[in-house]
């Protein structure tokens, strides 16, 4: 029997190329070439999933189509995904229609920002994801594909064409895709979704509206002071979004296992890291009014009332409000990720694994 | 209450395209010139003027 799809069924001649040319002419992809989403493949990526093909997760801001399991199936095919990633793509998108994530605005923005996925617990393993060595950059199919998917979804369905509905001014690689699972066999602390209350057992993903990661590096530290003013100092710079939007600036660090061995050797749990960087990252009064977002800022009372140009400023609310993954393989490496500061991180547990 | 949205030049076919999807294409749109952030006041006053300009113009539409 054939399948029904709620989606237009489109016959073009059955070659590679002809279905890139129809497909990106008409703005339905990022530019690379596409997997032409054939009836076949788009049930077997649904078959990936709990759930009805005509089930509708919200509407992608801003052109506001709905996301339909279908839809979302149709856009991993393209992106290259095998159906076992496809819960990580669901529960992804589910997460960015929290209206805590603002997606219209990290979607729309001038500001170079794209979501940032951290898949956490046993499913990264499952699926064949990349923790270690490069995990921001190329390799692995399933880094490479669901981030891919998402930027096709964010596209497709949210009409994110760059000068249209994504008005980034410089845009970023990442936004051709942005995905890694945390480090957890590395790392010396519970992971990114415990800390939000999950098992450790439950798979999860947090989506997180960031740059591109910002390099740290220290060669030479060997205590957790040391690394982490180092850390701190690449976090507080005049040029970053985050501080002047100040209750929505959240920022994200990805800390390679080894400088985290060094952090955890120094007695420092996560609460300490984040205690430390939230103490020392950090901008004189003075510094601030030379340009950025000065004038047009949006600071609490407090700050507002500081008059000595000396008064070191935090950039962040409180410690709470700076995320840390393990992230990465050998080497003195170390990434900052400022958010977009009118979007917060939000982690969805990925519950609609296939029976 | 009668209500319109600012937006500068490069930003109007976001704001039809959101608007449009949102069903609420007949909000009028005030159209300013691109950029509003780091221009002085005086260019600033220009643009608010532009902007009242239409606003008086739908409102009495």
């Amino acid at each position: 029997m054939e399948p029904h799809f709620s989606s237009e069924v489109i016959e073009l001649e059955d070659s590679l190329e002809a279905v890139n040319a129809y497909f990106l002419e008409r703005r339905w992809a990022d530019g690379l070439p596409i997997v032409p989403p054939t009836p076949e493949r788009v049930v077997a990526m649904l078959r990936g999933v709990r759930g009805e093909p005509d089930e509708v997760l919200g509407k992608i801001p801003p052109a506001w189509h709905e996301a339909t399991l279908e839809k979302l199936a149709i856009n991993a095919v393209m992106a290259g995904c095998l159906p076992e990633y496809f819960p990580v793509i669901v529960a992804a998108v589910e997460a960015l229609l929290d209206p805590a994530f603002n997606l219209y605005g990290v979607q729309a923005t001038t500001h170079p920002v794209a979501p940032l996925l951290i898949v956490n617990g046993p499913i990264a393993t499952a699926i064949g994801m990349n923790a270690g060595a490069g995990a921001f950059g190329p390799g692995w199919r399933p880094n490479a594909t669901i981030g891919r998917a998402i930027r096709l979804i964010l596209v497709n369905l949210g009409g994110a064409w760059p000068g249209a509905g994504d008005m980034a001014t410089q845009g970023q690689p990442s936004k051709y895709t942005y995905c890694i699972a945390e480090n957890e066999a590395e790392s010396p602390w519970a992971p990114l979704h415990v800390e939000w209350g999950l098992e450790p057992t439950q798979s999860a993903v947090t989506l997180f509206g960031g740059e591109n990661p910002h390099n740290v590096n220290d060669h030479v530290s060997q205590t957790a002071a040391g690394i982490l003013t180092v850390i701190a100092d690449t976090m507080a710079t005049l040029g970053s979004n985050v501080k002047w939007y100040f209750n929505q600036s959240q920022v994200l660090v990805a800390l390679g296992p080894e400088h985290a061995a060094t952090i955890a050797a120094s007695g420092f749990g996560k609460a300490e890291v984040k205690a430390f960087l939230w103490e020392h990252a950090r901008l004189p009064f003075g510094k601030l009014k030379l340009g950025g977002m000065w004038g047009i800022h949006d600071w609490p009372d407090w700050m507002n009332a500081t008059a000595d140009d000396g008064a070191l400023l935090p950039i962040v609310p409180s410690p709470e409000e700076i995320f840390v993954i393990v992230a990465g393989g050998p080497g003195k490496h170390s990434a900052v990720i400022p958010n977009c500061t009118f979007s917060r991180a939000v982690t969805r547990p990925i519950t609609r694994l296939p029976a | 209450m009668p209500a319109a949205v600012v937006a500068t030049t490069v930003f109007r076919e976001l704001a039809v395209q959101a608007a449009e999807a949102l069903g609420t294409a007949s909000l009028p749109l005030l159209v300013i010139e691109h950029p509003l952030g780091g221009e002085p006041p005086e260019r600033v006053a220009l643009k608010a003027e532009q902007a009242l300009r239409q606003l008086d113009a739908a409102l009495k539409g």
